[in-house]
């Protein structure tokens, strides 16, 4: 595979590879434990193996869709990408959490099993079923979820900790047409709806809280650039982070970027089998 | 509504309150949280069900809080269970145990063998000492509202 994308990356210090993640559930703790699980799902003939650097994610192998079965329908795990558990283990969620773009929820119920309570925003009335959906059959009780755009939501609140899992161009691993989808153009607009949020939600984090900005994206107009501008716009600082992946961006394509943009991580597919990823905790300075 | 419904399996009191058709339940915490957000939720706390065409139809979170108080219960092997979800009526062959009322047209929650919710199904017919059941609602839902 070689195109603008593939060569994009090759300069940003990462070769192109096909990958193909792995399938992984994450154990919902509010209605199991992993030990149950794990008995219940082998005794079907599934391959079981933990995520090392995840407390609840696992690698399964079946010959059932994991998506189907009687425990899922029951709610003891959930089927979430490794990558799309990391942003919720990076935010450790307490207290009063937004989680500013929510569907299909994974992540919400993910925060929820920690948090005192969690307030979800979906924009699109589309999506909100199956946030609520997914909700209910994880027994999430502590919950608020509005259909609400991030970049204009107001709330009497202050938060503190707060999750941007930002809408963004998504990955190749994930979607396998996406190369033949995307032009540089769709990054731009994205990069304009992600700043947008960055800038409302920002005015609903509490004085000393944290913000975790995280996409599916690996392109920097999606994230270094959005922490660059942050940082210059905002007064956001970003600060270390213990996750996998390699250290953020600070020469995106010759542009010399804020050195604390290298505490973020940037997930190259190939580092654990897992869609792209990038992960950054923000807070004021 | 919500209370005759709950009355049919023994359950004589629950915490909810309504919004418009939709009955949930959900903590003081939840409810001091909504009212300083002036939106209208579509989630609060655990959804218990609405009325539809003047009909209490319950969720499956009330289901599961039903199951573990009241004696209204089949209980299903395993055999019985991926039928079950699939949208399928109980046969004899699925059904361990049946508790309470003995009666056709009788609601009951069905559980497995470990005691877990998986829906509700209506006493259909009564022969001897089996009995067959109608699937009213299963866990499978979660599936087919997606789908739809």
């Amino acid at each position: 595979m070689n195109n603008q994308f593939t060569q994009r990356y090759e300069e940003l210090g990462w070769e192109f590879v096909e990958v193909h993640n792995k399938h992984c559930i994450r154990v919902n703790n509010l209605k199991t434990n992993a030990r149950e699980l794990i008995k219940r799902l082998e005794a079907k003939g599934m391959s079981i193996k933990k995520v090392p650097f995840l407390e609840n994610g696992y690698y399964v192998r079946s010959k059932y869709s994991l998506g189907a079965t009687p425990e899922y329908l029951l709610g003891l795990y959930g089927s979430q990408e490794v990558a799309s558990q990391l942003p919720v283990k990076v935010l450790k969620p307490e207290g009063l959490v937004l989680d500013a773009c929510a569907a299909p929820g994974g992540k919400t119920a993910q925060i929820a099993e920690k948090a005192d309570a969690v307030i979800a925003l979906e924009s699109q009335s589309s999506r909100i079923p199956s946030l609520v959906n997914n909700l209910e059959r994880l027994g999430v009780s502590n919950a608020l979820v509005y259909q609400s755009d991030a970049r204009s939501f107001e709330a009497k609140l202050k938060f503190r900790k707060i999750l941007v899992d930002a809408p963004c161009s998504g990955n190749f691993v994930t979607d396998k047409g996406w190369f033949e989808k995307q032009s540089l153009s769709n990054f731009n607009s994205r990069q304009k709806l992600q700043k947008e949020i960055l800038a409302n939600v920002l005015t609903l984090l509490e004085e000393k809280g944290e913000l975790v900005y995280s996409t599916c994206s690996l392109e920097p107009e999606e994230n270094e650039m959005v922490l660059q501008w942050a940082i210059e716009k905002l007064g956001l600082k970003v600060v270390p982070i213990d996750c996998i992946g390699a250290n953020g961006l600070t020469d995106v394509f010759g542009n010399k970027l804020d050195s604390q943009i290298k505490n973020a991580k940037r997930i190259w597919p190939d580092l654990v089998g897992t869609q792209g990823f990038f992960i950054a905790k923000m807070v004021r300075k | 509504m919500i209370d005759i419904f709950l009355s049919k399996f023994g359950i004589a009191k629950l915490a909810y309150f309504n919004i418009g058709n939709r009955y949930y339940t959900a903590s003081e915490k939840l409810l001091a949280l909504n009212k300083e957000i002036d939106k209208k939720p579509e989630l609060i706390g655990t959804f218990l069900g609405e009325i539809k065409d003047g009909k209490f139809s319950p969720s499956l979170p009330l289901l599961s809080i039903i199951a573990k108080d009241t004696n209204e219960k089949v209980i299903i092997k395993e055999i019985g269970e991926n039928d079950f979800l699939y949208g399928k009526n109980l046969r004899p062959r699925h059904i361990l145990k049946i508790e309470g009322t003995m009666k056709e047209g009788f609601l009951k929650i069905v559980v497995n063998e470990k005691n877990e919710c998986l829906g509700m199904a209506k006493l259909k017919k009564i022969t001897g000492n089996e009995a067959s059941f109608r699937n009213i609602i299963d866990l499978g839902d979660y599936l087919r509202r997606e789908r739809k």
